[in-house]
C-alpha cells in the first residue's frame, strides 16, 4: 500500500511534467494538424542555453525563467522559419517537416557545441524527501506537481476568457470549421506556438533539473513523452492531452515496478506498443474526438 | 454493361490491364535505371580509385534496394511509415543469427535460445528465413494498420509503424543472450562477409523490376486511388486495405533482403544501424528525388550519397575540394557533423519548397510508353442494351447526429430504368441520404435494398461492387493521376468485382465524356466543368446499377449544365444504370428527370413527375418559393 502510493506520487510527478509538453503538442495540433516531432529541440536548445547561462555564474532561479523565454522564442522562430511556409501543406509534408527539424537542431549543437553531455549542477533541494506517516515525499515531485497545477489553472483561464484562448479551443475541437471561420490566421497560430513553447519551458526547466546535463540528443526523449502522452489523450483534445500525460507518468513508474528484470528496459517500447495498440482497437484514443470527414 | 467492352485488345491478365505499357515497357524501364544507376556508380569506384570509394558504392547499392523497398509501400499507398528500418532490424537480427558461423556465436552469444548458437547456414537460406521472419511480422503490423484505417498522413499509421521501430530497437538493445545487446553486438568472422557485388546486383535488379511492374499492376493503381482520395477510392468500390496490405508485404520483402545484405556487407550488427539515423538517411533520399517513382527514387539515393560524401571529406582535416575545406576560412561549414546537418537541412528545405521532390512521380517506363504509343481516339459508343429491371430503395431512415435529426423516416426508390430527382432545401438531408445508402454515414433506422439485396451500414466498398456508385458535392478526383487514369482505376474495380473479368473500354468512356484531348493530363489540372465531366466519366466506369450524383451541376453556367443533362443522359444509357441526381437547379431537374422527390427537414413532403412536383404547395412553401422570389429578384 506505502509502496503504491509512492509509486502514485512519483508517477503524478514525471505524469505532470509529461502533461505539460503533451499539452504542448495538441495545442499546436489543434491549429495546424501536425504531430510536431521537433516539440522535444525546444527543451535541446534551452538546455543548452542554461549550460552556457551556468557558466557565466547564473543561479536556478535566473536560469528557470532563462529556460522559458528561449522556449518560446525558439518555437515562434522555427514556426516563422518553417512551419509557416509549410501550412495548408498535406499531412505528410507537414510531418516530415518537423522530422527534419528535430534532426537539424540535433546535428547543429553537434556540430557546434560537439557530441559532449553538458553538465550543470542540479539544485541542492533535488533528492530532499519529506515524510508524511509512512510515506516518503519527494521535496521535487511536490514542487513540480504545485506547478504543473498552476501552469495549467493559467493555462486554462487563457484558453476559457480569451478570445485567442476561443479560437484555439475551436480549432482544437473542429480544425475545418474554424478555419472556415478564420481562425487559422497568423496571430492565432503563433499566439499557439508561443503557448506551446512556455509550457515545453516550464516542463523543461523540471526536466534539465533532473537530468543535470544537455546534449545534442536530448531532445528525443521529451519530444516521445509528449507526443506519446498527447496521442493517448487523443490529439485533437486538450484535457485529453494532460490526462493522456498523467496517464503515461503513472503507466511508466507502475511498468517499471511491476516489469520482471529484463524487461523493465523495454518499457518505452512496451508503452510505446501499448499505444499502437490503442490506435488499433480505438482509434481516437482515451479522449474520443470524432473526426469524421465531410462529404 | 456491353456496350463499352473492347473485345479488340489483347485479353492481358487481371494484375496487368496492358501487357504493353503494364509490363514491357516497365521492364525495359528496369533496365535503364538499373544501367544508369549502377553505372554512375561504377564510374565513380573508377574516378576514384580505392578501397573505400569502393566500399562507399556498395553501401549506396545497398540503400538504393532499401530506398526502394520503402517507396513500394510509401510511394504507393501514401500512407506514411517510420517503421521500415525497424522491419530492418528485424530482417537484419534473424540474418546475422542465423549466419553468422558457430563458432563467432560461442563468443558472442553462446546462450542464445532455441539453441540458435549451433544453427550452421550459408548466408543465401539465412536471408531467406529472415524474409520469412520479417514478412510474419508485417502480417501482424498490416494487419494492425489496415484495422486503424490508415489512410495517407493519417497518424495511426505514424505512431503503429513508430512503435514498431522503438520496440524492435528496444529488444535489440536489450536482449543480451540473442542480439549481443547495445555494445558489443554480433560480428561475423573475418572473411565471411560479402566478398563480390553480385548478389546486390541480383537484388537491385529484382527490386527495380518488382517496384516497376507492382506500380504499374492493378493493384498499384488501386493503390494510387486510395493515396489520392482515400474516401473517393472506397466510393468507387476500392477496399484499400487489401491494397495497402499487399504493399506492405511486397515492400516489406524488399527492405529483408537488403537489411540482410546490409549486415552481411558490414561485418557487423548494433541495434543503431537500423534505427533513427537510418531511418533519416532513407527518408531524405526517398523524398529529395520523389517518393512516387522509383527514378525519383534512386536519383534521392544518388543524390544524397553524393551530397554526403562530399560533406564528409571536406569535414575531414586538410581535404579540398575547389581550394575549400578545414584549412580554408570555412571551416565553420566544413566541420564535423556537416552531413547530418545536411540531412535535416535538406528534408526541411524539399518540404518547404518541394515536397514532391526532384522528379515527382516522372518514371522512365511511363514516359517510353507514351513517346511509343499513340492512341486512336475511339468510335461512338452504342448504348447498353436494356439491363434486367432492378430496384433501388431506402425505407424509414432516420439519422441523427447527437441530438439533430437529419433525416427522419425518410424513403426513396428508383429502378434501373429511370432518372430520379432528389431536390430540397440547404440542409434538408439530400446528402445526408445519398450517404446513408452508400454507407459513409449508419443510419439509426431503416433499411436500404438494392433489388433483394439488403446493403444498410455496409462498407462503401462493398455498396459500390454491388452497383451504387455516387460522385461528391465537393469534387474528390485522384488529383495527381491522369484524367484517363482516373477513369482506368473505376474500370479495373468493375472488372474483378463487377463485371467477371470484362473490362470497360477505358478510351471509349473518356472520349465520351469529352475528355479525349485532356486524358493525359492530370486530374488536378482541369478546369472546374470538365472536373464534374471526369467524375462523372469515372463512376459510369465502375459500371455501376446506379449512378448516385451529388450536385453535378453545381457551380455550373447556364449553358453548361444543360450540357450537363446530355452528358448524364448518355452515360446512364451507355452504361444501362439508374441516376439518383440531387440538384439545386430546376432547369436541370426539369430538363432530365423522370420524377421527382422532395425533402424538407429530414420528410419526403412530396413525389411525382417534375411538373407535379412544382406544383406541390408543400414544396412551393418549402423550397420553390424562396427560389421562385430570388429568381424574380434577379430577372
Amino acid at each position: 500500500m506505502t509502496e503504491l502510493i509512492q509509486n502514485l506520487i512519483d508517477g503524478l510527478g514525471r505524469g505532470s511534467i509529461y502533461a505539460l509538453l503533451a499539452l504542448g503538442v495538441a495545442v499546436v495540433f489543434g491549429v495546424m494538424h501536425l504531430l510536431n516531432f521537433a516539440h522535444g529541440e525546444l527543451i535541446t536548445v534551452s538546455g543548452y542555453a542554461a549550460y552556457a547561462a551556468f557558466s557565466n555564474g547564473w543561479s536556478w532561479y535566473l536560469v528557470a525563467p532563462l529556460i522559458v523565454v528561449v522556449s518560446v522564442v525558439t518555437n515562434l522562430l522555427i514556426e516563422r522559419i518553417a512551419f509557416s511556409r509549410v501550412r495548408g501543406s498535406s499531412e505528410f509534408t507537414q510531418l516530415l517537416t518537423s522530422f527534419g527539424i528535430h534532426f537539424l537542431v540535433a546535428a547543429i549543437f553537434l556540430m557546434y557545441v560537439g557530441a559532449r553531455v553538458q553538465t550543470f549542477a542540479e539544485p541542492g533541494w533535488i533528492a530532499d524527501t519529506f515524510s508524511v506517516g509512512p510515506i516518503r515525499v519527494e521535496v521535487f515531485d511536490t514542487v513540480v506537481i504545485i506547478v504543473a497545477i498552476v501552469t495549467l489553472a493559467v493555462t486554462a483561464a487563457i484558453l476559457q476568457r480569451t478570445m485567442f484562448g476561443l479560437s484555439i479551443r475551436a480549432a482544437a475541437a473542429d480544425f475545418d470549421a474554424a478555419r472556415l471561420m478564420g481562425v487559422n490566421s497568423d496571430r492565432v497560430i503563433r499566439g499557439a506556438f508561443a503557448l506551446s513553447g512556455a509550457l515545453a519551458g516550464i516542463a523543461g526547466i523540471f526536466w534539465l533539473m533532473r537530468a543535470g546535463h544537455t546534449s545534442p540528443t536530448s531532445g528525443i526523449n521529451p519530444m516521445l513523452s509528449g507526443v506519446l502522452a498527447a496521442l493517448i489523450g487523443g490529439l485533437g483534445s486538450l484535457k485529453g492531452a494532460v490526462i493522456g500525460g498523467l496517464a503515461l507518468g503513472l503507466a511508466e513508474v507502475m511498468l517499471r515496478t511491476w516489469l520482471p528484470g529484463t524487461a523493465a528496459a523495454l518499457t518505452q517500447g512496451v508503452v510505446f506498443t501499448l499505444i499502437a495498440l490503442l490506435f488499433i482497437f480505438r482509434p481516437g484514443g482515451l479522449v474520443n474526438v470524432a473526426h469524421a470527414e465531410r462529404v | 454493361m456491353g456496350a463499352w467492352t473492347r473485345s479488340r485488345r489483347r485479353e492481358a491478365g487481371l494484375l496487368f490491364p496492358d501487357l504493353r505499357r503494364d509490363v514491357a515497357f516497365p521492364l525495359a524501364g528496369a533496365v535503364v535505371l538499373f544501367a544508369a544507376f549502377v553505372g554512375a556508380g561504377l564510374l565513380y569506384t573508377l574516378l576514384v580509385e580505392g578501397a573505400s570509394a569502393d566500399k562507399l558504392i556498395t553501401a549506396m547499392f545497398i540503400d538504393a534496394i532499401m530506398v526502394i523497398g520503402i517507396q513500394i509501400y510509401v510511394g504507393n499507398t501514401g500512407v506514411f511509415s517510420f517503421g521500415h528500418i525497424g522491419f530492418g532490424a528485424v530482417a537484419g537480427y534473424a540474418f546475422a543469427i542465423f549466419a553468422i558461423a558457430p563458432d563467432d556465436k560461442y563468443t558472442r552469444i553462446p546462450n542464445a535460445p532455441w539453441g540458435l548458437a549451433d544453427v550452421e547456414m550459408g548466408p543465401l537460406p539465412a536471408t531467406a528465413v529472415a524474409l520469412g521472419i520479417t514478412l510474419m511480422v508485417a502480417v501482424v503490423v498490416g494487419i494492425g494498420l489496415g484495422r486503424s484505417g490508415a489512410r495517407s498522413g493519417s497518424v495511426a499509421a505514424t505512431v503503429i509503424t513508430l512503435a514498431l521501430l522503438f520496440f524492435t530497437h528496444e529488444v535489440a538493445a536489450s536482449w543480451n543472450e540473442l542480439t549481443g545487446g547495445e555494445r558489443a553486438g554480433l560480428t561475423f568472422g573475418i572473411g565471411d562477409t560479402l566478398q563480390t557485388r553480385t548478389p546486390v546486383y541480383l537484388a537491385l535488379f529484382a527490386a527495380i523490376v518488382l517496384a516497376l511492374l507492382f506500380a504499374r499492376s492493378s493493384i498499384g493503381r488501386l493503390n494510387h486511388a486510395a493515396r489520392e482520395d482515400n474516401l473517393a477510392a472506397r466510393a468507387m468500390g476500392i477496399n484499400p486495405v487489401v491494397q495497402q496490405t499487399i504493399a506492405l508485404l511486397l515492400s516489406v520483402a524488399v527492405v529483408s533482403v537488403a537489411a540482410s545484405l546490409r549486415v552481411y556487407e558490414i561485418g557487423s550488427l548494433l541495434p543503431e544501424f537500423f534505427f533513427f539515423q537510418y531511418t533519416l538517411l532513407t527518408l531524405v533520399m526517398l523524398v529529395v528525388g520523389g517518393r512516387n517513382g522509383v527514378t525519383g527514387a534512386l536519383l534521392g539515393v544518388a543524390i544524397i550519397t553524393a551530397v554526403r560524401e562530399t560533406a564528409r571529406r571536406m569535414g575531414s582535416d586538410g581535404y579540398e575540394v575547389f581550394g575549400l575545406g578545414l584549412d580554408g576560412n570555412l571551416d565553420w561549414v566544413f566541420r564535423e557533423g556537416l552531413p547530418t546537418v545536411l540531412l535535416g537541412l535538406a528534408m526541411v528545405v524539399f518540404m518547404i519548397w518541394r515536397p514532391n521532390g526532384v522528379v515527382d512521380d516522372w518514371e522512365v517506363d511511363a514516359w517510353l510508353s507514351r513517346r511509343f504509343t499513340h492512341r486512336q481516339p475511339p468510335g461512338a459508343a452504342v448504348e447498353a442494351p436494356e439491363p434486367e429491371a432492378l430496384d433501388l430503395s431506402a425505407s424509414g431512415v432516420t439519422v441523427e447526429f447527437g441530438g439533430f435529426r437529419a433525416l427522419d423516416g425518410a424513403s426513396i426508390e428508383v429502378s434501373n430504368r429511370e432518372i430520379v430527382g432528389l431536390i430540397g432545401p440547404n440542409g434538408a438531408g439530400k446528402t445526408t441520404l445519398v450517404n446513408v445508402m452508400t454507407g459513409m454515414v449508419d443510419p439509426t433506422n431503416g433499411v436500404v435494398h438494392l433489388g433483394e439485396m439488403g446493403l444498410t451500414s455496409e462498407p462503401s466498398h462493398a455498396i459500390a461492387r454491388a452497383g451504387l456508385v455516387r460522385t461528391f458535392q465537393n469534387l474528390r478526383l485522384f488529383s495527381s493521376l491522369t484524367v484517363r487514369e482516373n477513369v482506368e482505376v473505376a474500370a479495373l474495380m468493375a472488372s474483378v468485382h463487377r463485371n467477371g473479368g470484362t473490362r470497360a473500354d477505358v478510351d471509349a468512356i473518356v472520349a465520351g465524356a469529352g475528355l479525349w484531348d485532356q486524358r493525359n493530363r492530370r486530374a488536378g489540372q482541369l478546369d472546374y466543368g470538365n472536373s464534374r465531366r471526369l467524375e462523372l466519366a469515372r463512376a459510369a466506369a465502375a459500371a455501376p446499377a446506379f449512378l448516385l450524383l451529388d450536385e453535378p451541376t453545381s457551380g455550373m453556367s447556364d449553358t453548361e449544365s444543360l450540357a450537363m443533362v446530355e452528358s448524364v443522359r448518355r452515360m446512364a444509357a451507355a452504361v444501362g444504370a439508374g441516376v439518383l441526381v440531387i440538384d439545386h437547379d430546376l432547369n436541370f431537374i426539369t430538363g432530365i428527370c423522370d420524377r421527382v422527390y422532395c425533402l424538407d427537414q429530414g420528410r419526403m413532403i412530396a413525389i411525382g413527375t417534375p411538373d407535379e412536383v412544382q406544383a406541390d404547395p408543400a414544396v412551393k412553401a418549402a423550397y420553390l418559393g424562396e427560389a421562385a422570389q430570388q429568381g424574380e429578384n434577379s430577372s
